[in-house]
């Protein structure tokens, strides 16, 4: 048997332990036995007619009549003929306009009303044109139509059980499909009989070999445990296939997580954060980083300015004027400088953060030695927006700060990054260049996924930087392109997902 | 970063051995440099170092490899100095007063003895742009013009020529235009204009039978300028503002040509003004210092003790000659060179001509501790309440448009920060709310399962004239919920239960004039009388702006005021 009994509904156990092979089974033996709704006697002729356990033997169609609202509302304040018997009976004799004003009622229905009256003799105008009784009695048609009205109060009634007088005065009643305001409406509805099959009886008979009887308890409820009327029976067993409802969470962006993991990790090796602004001047996004004033990297093409203010007010002293002289002739940093008069207007331009190594210059008057410092920062860049490049972007980066760190200490943080931060298998250190550092160093790693990657770039910040900005140490920075690495973690290729609006999308996002 | 591409048999012959792609990866780096690509017989190289130009032609990478692969500093005869002067044989080259102020100097050498090939061109060709391009500021500080020498009658004349009355035939055009017309008809013309905007004279060169060479930075002429295949004689011609640019570029070419063959014939330069070298000199002209580095200082910044012997053998793999006197490394700046601004550039060429691998990483003996920010603290804290609420996390571009950001918003852009050059109107403000994002998200999020509750914990940024940079940048917290009902009461559930865990007593004062929310229906958020937020119910001009098809709340606190 293809059927697991266990996994039937209430509604299914019940019905087929309660028939035997051909018997009739119909929704109103169910409700009368079974106490079933009707929705509930449809769910459980087609669910076991799909599982094949029932077949249809039969199909009758009914006729029922049942109240419409008109209809209920007269039920209660009487028919128009009534109302207008009723009013007759007490009132002096009234013309027909006389009386649809009392009554509130349309002159149209107080004529035809007033004419069923006078055709069945019992009322008629007199010489002045006004309507009186001429009965004390109510026409037979009117008292069946009360009676009628009676039972529908209670359900529809059928046609076929109606006699011939009450179907003529019910008929009244029931204007054609359209008429405004008619007491009743025609209702069709076909009855279906249903037989068991061979196959719902066998699963009848294994239905009562598992002593599964549909009564079995569907929730325990808090009266069951004050009771203890649970232990008076067994609860229905769930299937296990059985499709499970959605739920939307509250939920962190797996992004954010990764960024808080890395952030994590950093603190752990030791490093402290740091944060800025988003808009910032030349003096600390260049020159500050002994980047020359006409660097192709500064270019209009390359940074976005600001529109207003375009320039800030002022540059800390003594700052300014140290990067200054060290940009024009070294400014005894020991360097020959770039050997062309510094722009004190260009300096004070502002921009958008281009590079995260902003954080770096700004923390480096106010470091502490020895330092450690770590920033995840939201970089712009004038750039096509494509599936490698953002508008804008996290940059991640930091420094070293120490009397006696070098070259072996820069190489010994970016091996303890790679196998740390990326999970890299092997590291290879290569010169590179930046215009801030020197030495530069690029770390190369060897990823499990990835294969061979740049992780990173760093270098021993130049004197130029670091002795303008009040510092005589070495400092390593170091910065790395986690951007990559997220998108693996996240299982995506393309930089835009990253901060994509699509709420679906972000809801069923995970890392890894 | 400049990229260049050379044909694989010229690139071997220049680098005197041939390489399998491996190779070329692992050796690259010596000379800043990285393979961008190999085939069909071509090499293509990707170069990192901006402030080394000799690295940008097929000859100056060629030339770094060699050195590091011999250990020997290749040496030029053909160099003047400040002690040498070398024959120029009557090649003179003058500089007249009337182009000071206009592009004060222009130099130049010649080159004979060697027969150009296509390949030879097109890599002189790229070299050139790559000079004038990157290290010239797009022509602004260097411009190069190549000639064919034979047809030069010397002396050649630089002066500042008049506009209207100077004209000749410009290479790739046939008929003869002025100077002022070049600038307005020829592509070139208006594509390097803008370098002389202002200027009444233009820079002009021609040779003694008054045969224009160049319109310089410009355009060549179409006689002399015209060097194709088969010719043998070239005169190089560089012009610009910095001498000492110049200079570089004069050697970086002069090394570049040597190395492919030809002999490098030098010429006078008479100055129309007093330079640091004298009133004339001889290009190509070895103009650089000797830099010195205390050996003590390299144990210093490496991290291992090498020996003055040890870092002059480095150096010289690095194609810098060397010598150590009193512990101090003496190091003579190649002459395609001029990077040697302080100690660290000799150092860091000792690292690299040492080896990088013969370096041993250690870690940083030095105790820190760590932290994270106080408003990533803080903002770590909220994110758990609002996870707690049910919320989904967002995380946003700062970057948008008018229409998104102030249109869209109903509000005034009084205190929106805008990008002066937008790459598109799609990227043209800094956003000064999370709302807008929020709201973006609801715009194409219909399809999503409703109830929708999303926040993000981020940045924004607008005017405030109080702050240096008249901007002030905060960290905020904004949300949004939106489904079939949903109401002012929900909001002030959110807000208060977000209120009493992070312990902040609040009360709320009513909204006036703000089109984002329902009038009656929003509130502003006062802890201590300072505002802090502001939340209440989307008003529907704003949901019909965004597209949006379902009511929402919506509320924004600003946490560094909270913190």
């Amino acid at each position: 048997m293809d059927i697991e009994v266990k996994k039937l509904h209430p509604l299914e156990v019940r019905l087929l332990r309660h028939v035997r092979l051909g018997q009739e089974i119909t929704a109103d033996r169910l409700v009368d036995e079974l106490g079933y709704k009707v929705g509930q006697c449809n769910q459980a002729f087609s669910w076991l007619s799909a599982k094949g356990c029932l077949e249809e033997s039969g199909r009758v169609k009914h006729v029922f009549y049942e109240l419409t609202e008109t209809g209920r509302a007269q039920a209660e304040a009487g028919l128009p003929v009534e109302r207008i018997f009723k009013y007759l009976a007490a009132e002096a004799p009234k013309s027909l306009p006389e009386i649809a004003q009392a009554l509130g009622l349309q002159q149209s229905d107080v004529g035809s009303a007033f004419g069923s009256l006078t055709s069945a003799k019992k009322a008629a105008l007199n010489e002045e044109r006004k309507a009186v009784l001429t009965s004390d009695s109510l026409p037979d048609e009117v008292i069946i139509q009360r009676s009628l009205i009676e039972r529908a109060k209670e359900s529809a009634i059928e046609e076929s059980a109606l006699s011939a007088a009450e179907k003529a005065a019910i008929s009244k009643l029931a204007k054609k499909r359209g008429a405004a305001a008619s007491t009743f409406r025609l209702v069709e509805r076909e009855d279906v009989t249903y037989q068991l099959t061979a196959k719902g009886d066998e699963v009848r008979q294994a239905l009562e070999e598992g002593g599964i009887t549909g009564e079995e308890f569907g929730q325990l409820t808090a009266t069951m445990l004050q009771t203890g009327s649970w232990r008076n029976g067994t609860f229905r067993p769930y299937g296990l296939d059985a499709p499970v409802s959605r739920l939307v969470p509250g939920r962190t962006n797996a992004y954010a997580d990764y960024l808080c993991w890395v952030k994590d990790k950093l603190v752990s090796l030791g490093f402290e954060e740091y944060d800025g602004p988003l808009v910032v001047n030349e003096f600390w996004n260049g020159d500050a980083l002994f980047m020359p004033q006409f660097h192709s990297a500064r270019d209009i093409h390359d940074v976005y300015y600001v529109k207003d203010p375009s320039h800030c007010k002022k540059i800390e002293e003594p700052w300014l004027s140290r990067v200054a002289a060290t940009h024009e002739d070294g400014g005894g940093t020991g360097s020959r400088g770039w050997g062309y008069t510094f722009d004190h207007e260009f300096t004070r331009r502002q921009v958008l953060r281009s590079q995260s190594t902003v954080l770096s210059a700004t923390q480096l008057p106010h470091a502490k030695v020895p330092g450690k410092y770590f920033g995840i920062a939201r970089c712009f860049r004038y750039d096509q927006v494509d599936a490698t490049h953002g508008a804008d972007f996290y940059q991640t980066e930091g420094i070293v700060v120490g009397e006696d760190v070098n070259l072996r200490n820069l190489l010994g943080l970016l091996k303890m990054f790679a196998q740390e931060v990326a999970g890299a298998e092997e590291v290879k250190y290569v010169p590179g260049y930046f215009p801030f550092t020197e030495p530069s160093i690029e770390v190369h790693i060897k990823h499990p996924v990835l294969g061979w990657f740049e992780l990173g770039g760093s270098g021993i910040f130049r004197p130029e930087v670091t002795k303008s900005l009040g510092l005589d140490v070495p400092v390593l920075a170091w910065g790395l392109g986690i951007d990559r690495m997220a998108l693996m973690h996240l299982g995506l290729n393309d930089l835009r997902e990253l901060f994509t609006p699509d709420i679906e999308n972000v809801r069923m996002r995970r890392g890894n | 970063m400049p990229k260049i591409e050379v044909p694989e048999s010229m690139f071997f012959s220049l680098a005197g051995r041939s390489y399998s792609d491996d190779q070329m990866m692992d050796i690259f780096p010596v000379a800043k440099a990285e393979l961008d690509g190999h085939e069909d017989g071509v090499v293509k190289i990707e170069l990192n170092d901006t402030n080394r130009p000799d690295l940008w032609s097929a000859a100056g990478v060629a030339r770094a490899l060699r050195s590091y692969e011999s250990g020997k500093v290749p040496h030029y005869d053909f160099f003047s100095s400040k002690d040498k002067t070398m024959d120029s044989a009557g090649r003179v080259h003058i500089d007249y007063e009337s182009a000071l102020g206009v592009r004060d100097f222009s130099i130049s050498f010649a080159a004979s003895g060697c027969t150009v090939t296509e390949e030879m061109l097109i890599n002189l060709i790229q070299s050139q742009e790559k000079l004038c391009q990157n290290f010239g500021r797009k022509r602004k500080t260097i411009a190069i013009g190549i000639f064919r020498s034979d047809l030069v009658k010397y002396p050649v004349h630089y002066i500042g020529a008049d506009p209207d009355k100077t004209s000749f035939v410009p290479l790739g055009m046939e008929e003869e235009l002025t100077l002022r017309e070049i600038l307005e008809k020829h592509p070139k013309g208006r594509e390097y204009g803008y370098i002389l905007a202002g200027k009444d004279r233009y820079p002009y060169l021609y040779d003694d039978k008054g045969d224009t060479l160049s319109f310089s930075p410009i355009i060549n002429s179409a006689y002399l300028g015209a060097v194709k295949v088969g010719d043998k004689d070239l005169f190089v011609d560089i012009s610009g503002p910095i001498l000492d640019d110049l200079l570089l570029t004069a050697n970086i070419l002069a090394c570049d040509m040597a190395d492919m063959g030809f002999t490098i014939e030098p010429v006078r330069v008479h100055f129309a003004k007093d330079t640091k070298y004298g009133r004339e000199l001889t290009v190509p002209y070895y103009f650089q210092e000797e830099a010195c580095c205390a050996v003590a200082d390299v144990e210093k910044t490496l991290g291992l003790a090498l020996s003055g012997e040890e870092c002059v053998k480095a150096l010289a793999r690095m194609g810098v000659d060397a010598y150590v006197k009193d512990d101090v490394i003496h190091a003579r700046c190649p002459e395609w060179r001029n990077d040697f601004l302080h100690a660290v550039d000799i150092i860091e060429d000792i690292m690299t001509g040492h080896g990088l691998a013969n370096f041993e990483p250690v870690m940083p003996a030095a105790f820190t501790k760590g932290s994270l920010s106080p408003v990533e603290e803080y903002a770590r804290r909220v994110k758990s309440l609002m996870v707690g609420l049910g919320f989904q996390e967002m995380m946003y571009n700062y970057l948008g448009s008018k229409r998104e950001y102030v249109d869209n918003m109903h509000v005034s852009d009084g205190n929106v920060v805008y990008i002066a050059n937008p790459m598109s109107e799609n990227y043209e403000v800094v956003r000064p709310s999370i709302l807008p994002s929020l709201l973006e998200s609801e715009s194409v999020s219909g399809h999503a399962v409703y109830p929708h509750r999303i926040f993000e914990i981020g940045k924004v940024c607008y005017k405030d004239p109080s702050d240096n940079s008249g901007t002030t940048t905060r960290d905020k917290l904004g949300f949004l919920a939106s489904e079939g009902q949903v109401g002012f009461n929900e909001a002030s559930s959110y807000i208060q239960t977000l209120m009493y865990y992070l312990r902040k007593d609040y009360k709320l004062e009513a909204v006036e004039d703000d089109g984002r929310f329902i009038p009656g229906r929003a509130a502003k958020i006062v802890c201590g009388g300072t505002e802090i937020g502001v939340y209440g119910e989307v008003h529907p001009q704003v949901l019909e702006s965004w597209g949006c098809s379902m009511p929402a709340i919506m509320a924004e606190l600003d946490l560094d005021a909270m913190l």
